[in-house]
């Protein structure tokens, strides 16, 4: 059962799904009868959480927040903006 | 201080429609920071980027009108700014040279997956010179499959969502997606191999 390649298969298109989900969760009980399996399910989570991480690193510049409301005409509401807290 | 109102965009998006100017101000401020974001990963570049936030805020202010509710406003939004990042990134030259992404080989996985990779000191990864190797990762998935996983993993959207952003099937969205995170794991499996993590 462990070398069936369409339970593989499934295995893989689970995997387009959140890793948390339910059906990821079933999916990561049988991983436990395949060690490869789950050590390839943890690369893939920690390459996504490396990228979260790296996102969300870049803050968007105040400047490009005051530039936007001006660009829309909405130079007006500027003071409404917690980035011009100042 | 007081503490920041309840977001209720549906009211809000209302108040936006008839042209109330506190309303459009609100949603700028809601979505500005995601959708610079999505620009920033699409194109790798900053200047790409707040043309992207601006360009898709003007449309939103100009057609907010004809927003009729069939889908979420955020999905409305994405949608605006994913076209027109592809469209900016299609009239560029490419920095990478196409690469073909397979399915990943699960045979493979059974037998070859076996060392593990360490646990990731997550505070270095703001450090400039990996930073500039992660993107250079991401920017060499193509157009398509970056899209979705900036979407689906980045931006946390269902899968639902992002294929009515993408206007693709769900089906389309769940294997583009593994197929951006088995590249992605790859390379950085590559990387870590290579010079380990930071």
């Amino acid at each position: 059962m462990k070398n069936d390649p369409e339970l593989y298969k499934k295995i893989c298109e689970y995997l387009g799904c959140d890793l948390d989900s339910e059906p990821c969760q079933q999916i990561k009980e049988f991983l436990t009868e395949c060690p490869g399996c789950r050590v390839y399910v943890d690369k893939l989570k920690k390459t996504v959480n490396v990228y979260k991480t790296a996102d969300n690193c870049d803050e968007i510049p105040a400047k490009v927040c005051t530039e936007l409301f001006v660009s829309l005409n909405l130079d007006d509401q500027i003071g409404s903006d917690p980035k011009n807290d100042r | 201080m007081d503490p920041k109102p309840p977001f209720d965009e549906e009211k809000i998006v209302a108040r936006a429609q008839q042209g109330d100017r506190q309303a459009l101000a609100q949603l700028v401020i809601e979505y500005r920071s995601r959708i610079y974001h999505l620009g920033l990963r699409l194109t790798g570049n900053e200047q790409d980027a707040e043309d992207i936030l601006q360009e898709a805020f003007l449309i939103m202010v100009k057609k907010i009108h004809q927003f009729k509710g069939d889908s979420s406003f955020y999905t409305w939004l994405y949608r605006i700014a994913v076209n027109i990042g592809l469209r900016k990134l299609k009239s560029k030259p490419r920095k990478y040279q196409h690469i073909s992404l397979d399915d990943p080989d699960m045979e493979h996985i059974s037998t070859a997956e076996t060392a593990e990779w360490p646990d990731f000191d997550y505070s270095q990864i703001s450090q400039k010179p990996f930073r500039k190797k992660l993107d250079q990762l991401i920017e060499k998935l193509p157009d398509i499959y970056r899209t979705v996983f900036i979407l689906r993993d980045l931006h946390e959207i269902s899968t639902e969502d992002t294929s009515k952003i993408l206007q693709i099937t769900p089906s389309n969205t769940k294997i583009r997606l593994m197929r951006a995170r088995n590249f992605l794991k790859e390379e950085l499996e590559k990387i870590i191999a290579k010079e380990g993590l930071t």
